[in-house]
């Protein structure tokens, strides 16, 4: 049972960690917390519902038509609005985030079709389980899993390899350095919101098949916040292993505690943990 | 005079253009929320802090005066008793603040606004928890305020005392200390300010103001869930002042008038909308954020700051 | 100053004058009825749906001339779920709009923040959706109420289960708010008088995603039944979850949970789930003529499928009507109140419970029906449980 309940926690911390993530990519090159993440994700899984229902699209291209998608509106709202914010106090940024935010989440509930019933991206292998022993996994746990995975090999290569990637580093941790050795300090900027975007809707793809799609399913940002500060706010590696880590804990505190303590968890062990380890739990060097 | 003037055509044109009941409610919860707004500006223009947690005050200090409104108290002690809870929630934000800076500190705010909203949904036997408190009308020696007009005139009156207050405790030296500590804490603390002391002192009188609202808010709307001062408020709080201009006392009213009467506005203009556009759900929530997003654009320093100031305000 | 003090007391008089009609609300062409929906915060994927049911009665009345002659108005509030949205929202129609009445208000916290305004204002509070039992309890003439309280329903649903299957271990998974507490007590107290209680009982918050623990807890415990006062996704998310670690367990959702799109979105998962409908849900396939030929209308007219909260929508405005048709031509909050005293309804072509009201209860209807999920839909198995 215990293995059972922890599978389940590996998967929801993955979804959450893939959430922080993005946020932690924004907040590292832009010094921005974006409060819109939740909004991004949602937008994300509703326009691969869009696309795949609506126009017809093959699913996989339909996913691929959604990150692409938002990879594109992330650039466009930091070329458009938030490159306006920069250099003014850390909460304009912040308050931009919550109001673009509002005005996606307005945008997507006044579609007639996005608010009367929920809706559902029949992803390969959902609905099915695996068994591995006594342990019985659900294919869109298994799929969330590989698939964070995937993202965080692609993203680690990303950052090491490509000179898109350097520069975005180089720019994170010195910007003043980077602009000085020829990187647009500003093109970053977009690239940092772009990717942040992307991520976002690939976490939105994810959690589709748990959770559906519905114009409130951008809850779920709300834990990948403390996901993200548990891992220090500063290490991607670090927000998804804080993800993974509260995921877990959530899931095997409903189990043994008692009855409520779940939902308090999550930002009790923020605070403990901003307390005791003021720099996160998982401090690691780099990317 | 000025201000005042500015006030009573924006009151008369409100009267007309909405009738009395409307415009006085309305102006009860503008009040009720420039009182909150009042106290974090404090934290947030006045000792640069970040609050993110600031609706958990107000949840504090709604439900300490309903539970004893309830109980019976007259409001002359309850409500003291319900900005003294609040106050005192407050400091305890405020002391991570000792060991923490910047956002770590402001996310530690949110940690304990979202315990808090747990906790009044959890401690069931005195909060009546998820299911609610209905909480009875204010009543001031004998007379029962139950109407717009009365509701409007004690807000008010709450909102000039605390407006006065506010202002004594800027002028006064606590307020340049906060301003030495918010520009430059090394300095401050150089010349012997206790920076930690001093912030906590801004989370403690910003928490009272916000009880205090709190104790304003029980009343006028008569029933209390935990759902209510979640992080919407939260943020709805952050925004007014932050729309009004942090580094301002009077952004707090400008703020307040904005967060609360604009979304009546919108919703009159979509009422006259072609029924197929006024109709569809998400436009009020679409021109709010649009609105949000344009002033924090266009005059960053807030409605009531120095344009010129822009971007060096909230610190 | 002296200037500025004219100009005031004229707006006051020009405010003032406008409320001076016979009965708020009503003229010789109209009948204007509010509604507080949320239609952009956490539930409005109930709302809109409500809101399209209700102006879709509300239009076909008018159609045939309305009533007596005057045509019905439905003024649309959105609350967004914040009760202080809402007193303002209700200020604004009480004064502004002038509305005979209030009718089929959204959310608990809305409703209780609302409805002493008002009340106090004299309008009928009509058929809110809301589980507080203050919404007919104290009887007051002002309020009344149609759904059938979940406490009354899921009270006779459990004993049901547990008499006719025999369940020695019921266990609860319940939303922690004033529905899943509402649920809570009708099971309780249900069990109670069977001399059973419940053997566990575990929650989750809205919005949760994974119910893993919530199940093995309930698995840990041995329930025999496990009631969900779960609404649609968490109902596919936890009887998912029961299914995936291969627990067959009977599980009995409220009406909360009773939707078609528990078994559109759940598979094949959520075959054999039962649940408790209270008004049955519009299937197109094999319906009776009429139902038929409202599922076309609607589709035509919303370019979307109905469902529950669509039918409940409707409902509330076609029984509002029979109330103001009883009332007579001249319409007045004492004739309307007094007309819904002694209204009794049958039942409609929905199979929706027929509802009766009068002096002394103003509360439609108590009872819910079984159902179950067989073949990838909703099949009723019991008559209304009284």
């Amino acid at each position: 049972m215990f293995a059972q309940v922890l599978t389940s926690g590996i998967a929801t911390g993955c979804v959450y960690g893939l959430v922080a993530l993005s946020f932690v990519l924004i907040y590292k090159a832009t010094g921005t917390v974006s409060f819109m993440q939740g909004e991004l994700l949602m937008l994300g899984a509703f326009a691969a519902v869009f696309a795949h229902d609506g126009l017809g699209w093959p699913l996989l291209l339909a996913f691929a038509g959604a990150v692409a998608a938002m990879f594109a509106l992330g650039a466009l709202l930091e070329r458009s609005v938030l490159r306006r914010a920069i250099g003014q106090a850390h909460l304009t940024a912040l308050l931009l985030t919550f109001g673009l935010g509002m005005v996606l989440r307005g945008a997507v509930t006044a579609v007639p079709a996005a608010t009367h019933e929920m809706h559902r991206l029949p992803l390969p292998f959902a609905g099915e389980h695996i068994a591995f022993g006594a342990v019985v996994v659900a294919g869109e746990h298994l799929v969330v899993i590989l698939a964070t995975a995937l993202l965080c090999l692609g993203l680690g290569l990303f950052f090491r390899f490509s000179r898109a990637g350097l520069a975005l580093r180089a720019c994170s941790e010195n910007p003043r350095v980077a602009a000085l050795m020829g990187v647009s300090v500003n093109g970053m900027h977009t690239l940092a919101w772009a990717l942040g975007a992307a991520l976002a809707a690939c976490a939105g793809l994810l959690l589709a098949p748990m959770t559906f799609v519905f114009p409130g399913m951008g809850l779920i940002a709300l834990k990948a916040f403390p996901a993200a500060v548990l891992g220090g706010m500063s290490s991607l590696a670090g927000a998804l292993a804080g993800g993974l880590f509260l995921g877990v804990v959530e899931a095997i505190a409903g189990l043994y505690l008692p009855e409520g303590v779940k939902d308090a968890t999550a930002y009790a062990l923020l605070l403990v943990a901003l307390l005791v380890f003021p720099r996160g739990l998982f401090v690691t060097r780099g990317a | 005079m000025k201000a005042l003037l500015t006030a009573a055509v924006l009151g008369m044109v409100a009267v007309a253009l909405l009738g009395a009941d409307y415009a006085l409610s309305q102006s009860a919860f503008v009040a009720t929320w420039a009182i909150a707004g009042l106290g974090l500006s404090l934290i947030v223009g006045q000792a640069g802090q970040i609050s993110l947690g600031h609706g958990a005050f107000l949840g504090i200090g709604a439900y300490v005066e309903g539970l004893l409104a309830v109980a019976g108290w007259p409001p002359w002690v309850s409500a003291p008793a319900a900005v003294a809870l609040a106050a005192a929630a407050g400091w305890v934000a405020s002391l991570p603040g000792r060991r923490l800076g910047g956002m770590a500190f402001a996310m530690s705010t949110l940690a304990i606004a979202l315990l808090v909203e747990e906790g009044l949904v959890r401690w069931e036997s005195v909060t009546g928890g998820a299911a609610g408190l209905a909480v009875p009308s204010l009543r001031i020696a004998g007379q029962v305020i139950s109407g717009p007009l009365g509701q409007s005139l004690v807000s008010t009156a709450l909102l000039i005392v605390a407006y006065a207050c506010c202002r004594r405790w800027v002028a006064s030296r606590i307020g340049r200390a906060w301003r030495a500590v918010r520009e430059d804490e090394a300095a401050a603390a150089a010349v012997g300010i206790d920076c930690g002391a001093l912030r906590s002192l801004a989370f403690v009188l910003g928490a009272g103001l916000a009880g205090l609202a709190g104790v304003l808010y029980a009343h006028w709307l008569a029933y209390l869930s935990p759902e209510q001062f979640g992080l919407q408020l939260s943020f709805e709080l952050l925004m007014l002042v932050f729309i009004g201009g942090a580094a301002r006392l009077a952004g707090a009213l400008w703020g307040a008038a904005v967060i609360v009467a604009l979304p009546q506005l919108i919703s009159l203009f979509t009422d006259a909308l072609p029924a197929r556009w006024g109709s569809a759900s998400g436009v009020e929530t679409l021109a709010f954020g649009l609105l949000i997003v344009l002033i924090i654009l266009l005059r960053p320093a807030g409605i009531a700051g120095e344009r010129r100031q822009a971007g060096r305000e909230a610190g | 100053m002296k200037k500025l003090l004219a100009l005031l007391g004229t707006c006051l008089a020009l405010a003032c004058a406008g409320a001076t009609a016979a009965t708020p609300g009503v003229t010789a062409e109209q009948i204007r009825v509010a509604t507080i929906q949320d239609l952009s915060g956490p539930i409005a994927i109930l709302g809109a749906p409500i809101r399209d049911g209700m102006a879709m009665r509300f239009d076909e009345e008018n159609d045939r001339g309305g009533i007596f002659g005057r045509k019905l108005r439905l003024v649309v509030e959105d609350s967004g779920y914040d009760p202080k949205k809402a007193v303002l929202a209700t200020r604004k129609l009480l004064q502004r709009d002038g509305v005979f009445a209030f009718l089929g208000d959204l959310g608990t916290p809305v409703v209780m923040a609302t409805m002493p305004l008002i009340i106090e204002a004299g309008r009928p509070h009509m058929f809110p959706f809301s589980p507080h039992a203050a919404t007919y309890q104290p009887l007051d003439p002002l309020k009344f109420q149609l759904f059938a309280p979940y406490q009354d329903y899921m009270n006779a649903a459990v004993r049901q289960m547990v008499t006719s299957n025999g369940y020695k271990r019921v266990g609860l998974l319940y939303q922690d708010d004033d529905y899943g507490l509402e649920v809570m007590k009708g099971v309780e107290a249900g069990l109670a008088q069977l001399g059973q209680k419940l053997v566990e009982k575990t929650s989750y918050k809205r919005g949760a995603t994974d119910f893993a623990s919530q199940i093995a807890r309930l698995r840990a415990a041995g329930c025999d039944l496990v009631v969900l006062a779960t609404v649609v996704r968490e109902t596919v998310g936890a009887v998912s979850e029961a299914r995936k670690v291969g627990w067959n367990v009977d599980m009995l959702v409220t009406a909360s949970g009773y939707s078609a799109q528990t078994h559109e979105l759940g598979g094949k998962a959520m075959e054999g789930l039962y649940g408790v409908s209270v008004m049955p849900h519009p299937y197109a396939a094999g319906a009776n003529d009429r139902l038929f030929e409202w599922i076309e209308r609607y589709r035509t007219r919303y370019d979307a499928d109905p469902n529950v909260w669509s039918v409940m929508g409707y409902n509330v405005a076609d029984v509002f009507i029979q109330g103001l048709r009883g009332a007579g031509r001249d319409l007045t909050v004492e004739r309307f109140v007094h007309a819904m005293e002694g209204l009794s309804t049958t039942r409609d072509f929905f199979g929706g419970p027929a509802y009766h009201f009068s002096a002394q209860d103003h509360l439609g209807n108590r009872h819910g029906r079984l159902a179950r999920i067989e073949g990838g839909k909703w099949v009723l198995i019991s008559d209304y449980l009284k």
